[in-house]
């Protein structure tokens, strides 16, 4: 394999690698991500790979091996990459080949050739072999020798794990260009469709996958993305949600032949029961009711049976409200609020049952959008987040020198102060217990940053007085007593017309976001301003978070600017 | 807010506090617009020198 491919001859894909399942996905010349299907004709392609006479089998066909040929088929095994054996934790491969220590990896014993022989085959080797047939069928799909591509990775992937995935995929002959964590690459799928407005929010991405669940909280400040908490759970998964229709159904059948042994506890019948109650569960996220049915499930008996929606939304409850639980957790760890949360994108392949949808959607406020399909039509197939991510940034950075994204990804540039308050106007009034605070930076944003808004000023038009100030959002809680005083809560995006008015709220809103103005930062005068006249704010904060703002009356010439001098270099302020 | 009577300022402008400490985090390096960060970083520019190129 060449050092380093030339960037004008580089074939780039995104690669999403699971423990479960994988993608491989492309940009398009018009710039729209497409996932690209293997030659079995999947999209998602099940990580795992099988070996049978010497011949090797890899995604669905190697996962249907699980019946016949567990001890040859290895699967689950992204998560050992990089790790000590005593680690990791092998109990998802209990039902195909083992992993097994082997000087300081891990490896797997497999008879992967046609002599009659075990072989131990390391994990990174397994991986290659993944990975090379991931290249080639995306090299089948576009015609075109793939050479490089961009692979999502778990936040809490090390840097030891993502050196042995580097190191698996260059004798896979792919350059990675770049890693980029999994939850980012879903928030960069739904910022890149064209209909997409860029806005500052917070956005929780639920990840229910396979063999763990990881959720993160991601601030986004103008396309710039920081992720504020992430947390990782290895009991509330998809492989949980299988249990539980495999329990339903192995109770069935047992009530049907009592005879008969418990599937379960027959290898090849829990494996047949595996695969159907997984196919069972993609069924149910579809319909409203699905067929299980099996060959020979055990004893040479033959069983078919149904299940309906809400059957499997009871069985699976414990596990739904656990997932929003942990999602709720997420934010709080963010020390944030339900409230704060602009957005929840679902993601993994669980993402698709409806319940876990209206589950999350019920642990969030209103105002907060859920995005996955059965509550947001334009929601993106869950599935195919990180590698739809992945493929963008695979088309932005395929040009660029290796060496200038290792420089840009360098924590010298990474490592940036975040604003620790939202920086805005006061609005109605100059005082700070009446005044309305109007954000215009919000907490958590980058810098530097520059934000332009434009605000109303007094309807009688006159001298008008700006006054810039820090606020911290607060949660008021008012009791729905009596008649609840109100406080009008400010929502922090551009629409300047909603200071004027006094929209009521809800009435049986007892939670809601307010803004306590904690530092004036300074005053300025605008003279003359017309009636109805609206003023445009534009202000810059440097990285020594110095201010300079600028005021002007819109259509107006002239307007003030101003200097605040940088908070580090004159410290002691109050 | 109305201007009150009185208020006079070196050209209209009166800085009064400072911005409290910010937090040191990472972003992540990924999208059009990190892109668009990372470079007027490393070039040490501004966003208006970074606009008119």
């Amino acid at each position: 394999m060449s050092a380093e491919n030339d960037p004008a001859q580089r074939v780039a894909i995104g690669i999403s690698f699971g423990n479960s399942y994988s993608s491989i996905g492309f940009t398009t010349g018009e710039g729209k991500a497409e996932v690209i299907a293997n030659e079995d004709g999947d999209r998602q392609i099940p990580s795992i790979l099988s070996y049978i006479e010497g011949e090797e089998l890899h995604g669905g066909q190697a996962k249907s091996q699980f019946v016949r040929n567990a001890k040859n088929t290895v699967a689950y095994f992204r998560d050992f990459l990089g790790k000590e054996f005593k680690a990791i934790d092998a109990s998802p491969c209990h039902e195909s080949a083992h992993p097994i220590e082997k000087d300081s990896t891990i490896a797997f014993k497999v008879k992967d050739t046609a002599e009659d022989k075990v072989n131990e085959v390391t994990v990174s080797e397994i991986t290659t072999r993944h990975l090379k047939r991931l290249r080639n069928s995306a090299t089948y799909y576009l015609g075109k020798e793939v050479n490089s591509a961009v692979i999502t990775v778990p936040t809490n992937f090390s840097d030891v794990q993502k050196e042995a995935l580097n190191k698996a995929a260059k004798e896979a002959g792919i350059e990675v260009l770049q890693f980029i964590n999994e939850p980012v690459a879903a928030v960069l799928a739904y910022d890149a469709r064209p209909e997409a407005k860029l806005a500052d929010k917070i956005i929780v991405v639920a990840d229910l996958g396979g063999t763990r669940s990881d959720v993160a909280v991601v601030a986004s400040r103008g396309g710039i993305y920081t992720i504020l908490a992430a947390l990782h759970d290895y009991e509330v998964t998809g492989l949980k949600l299988d249990q539980v229709l495999i329990d339903y159904f192995a109770k069935e059948f047992l009530k049907k032949h009592k005879s008969a042994g418990d599937p379960r506890e027959d290898a090849r019948g829990l494996a047949k029961l595996k695969l159907e109650c997984e196919s069972v569960k993609k069924a149910l996220s579809i319909g409203t009711s699905a067929n299980f049915s099996v060959e020979s499930l055990v004893g040479g008996i033959d069983y078919t049976a149904t299940i309906n929606r809400t059957r499997y939304d009871l069985l699976g409850g414990k596990l739904f409200s656990a997932f929003s639980r942990l999602v709720l957790h997420a934010v709080e760890k963010a020390q944030l609020d339900p409230l704060d949360v602009t957005e929840v994108i679902l993601a993994g392949g669980n993402a698709h049952t409806p319940k876990v949808a209206s589950t999350i959607t019920n642990a969030f406020p209103e105002t907060t959008t859920v995005l996955a399909p059965s509550t947001t039509p334009t929601a993106i197939n869950p599935s195919e987040l990180p590698v739809r991510g992945a493929a963008i940034q695979a088309s932005l950075i395929q040009e660029f020198e290796l060496g200038d994204i290792e420089q840009s990804t360098h924590p010298m540039v990474t490592v940036t102060p975040h604003l620790s308050h939202a920086v805005g106007v006061l609005c109605i009034s100059g005082d700070e217990s009446t005044g309305v605070f109007h954000a215009i930076v919000d907490a958590e944003t980058p810098l530097p940053v520059r934000r332009t808004a434009i605000i109303a000023t007094p309807r009688e038009g006159g001298d008008v007085l700006i006054k810039l100030a820090e606020g911290a959002r607060h949660i008021k809680i008012t009791k729905p007593e009596p008649k609840p005083k109100k406080e009008k809560a400010e929502d922090d995006e551009d629409d300047d017309d909603s200071d004027d008015d006094d929209s009521e709220e809800d009435e049986e809103e007892i939670r809601e976001k307010t803004w306590k103005i904690n530092n004036v930062l300074s005053e300025a005068a605008i003279r003359g301003v017309k009636k109805g006249g609206k003023v445009e704010v534009q202000i810059n904060i440097g990285a020594d978070l110095g201010v300079n703002a600028i005021y002007r009356e819109v259509g107006g010439k002239g307007g003030v600017r101003g200097i605040i001098a940088g908070g580090k270099a004159a410290n002691g302020s109050a | 807010p109305v201007l009150p009577a009185g208020w006079t300022a070196e050209k209209d402008f009166k800085p009064i506090g400072h911005l409290s400490h910010a937090t040191d985090r990472n972003i992540e390096p990924v999208g059009p617009h990190f892109l668009a960060h990372a470079r007027r970083k490393r070039h040490k520019r501004t966003f208006s020198e970074d606009d008119r190129i």
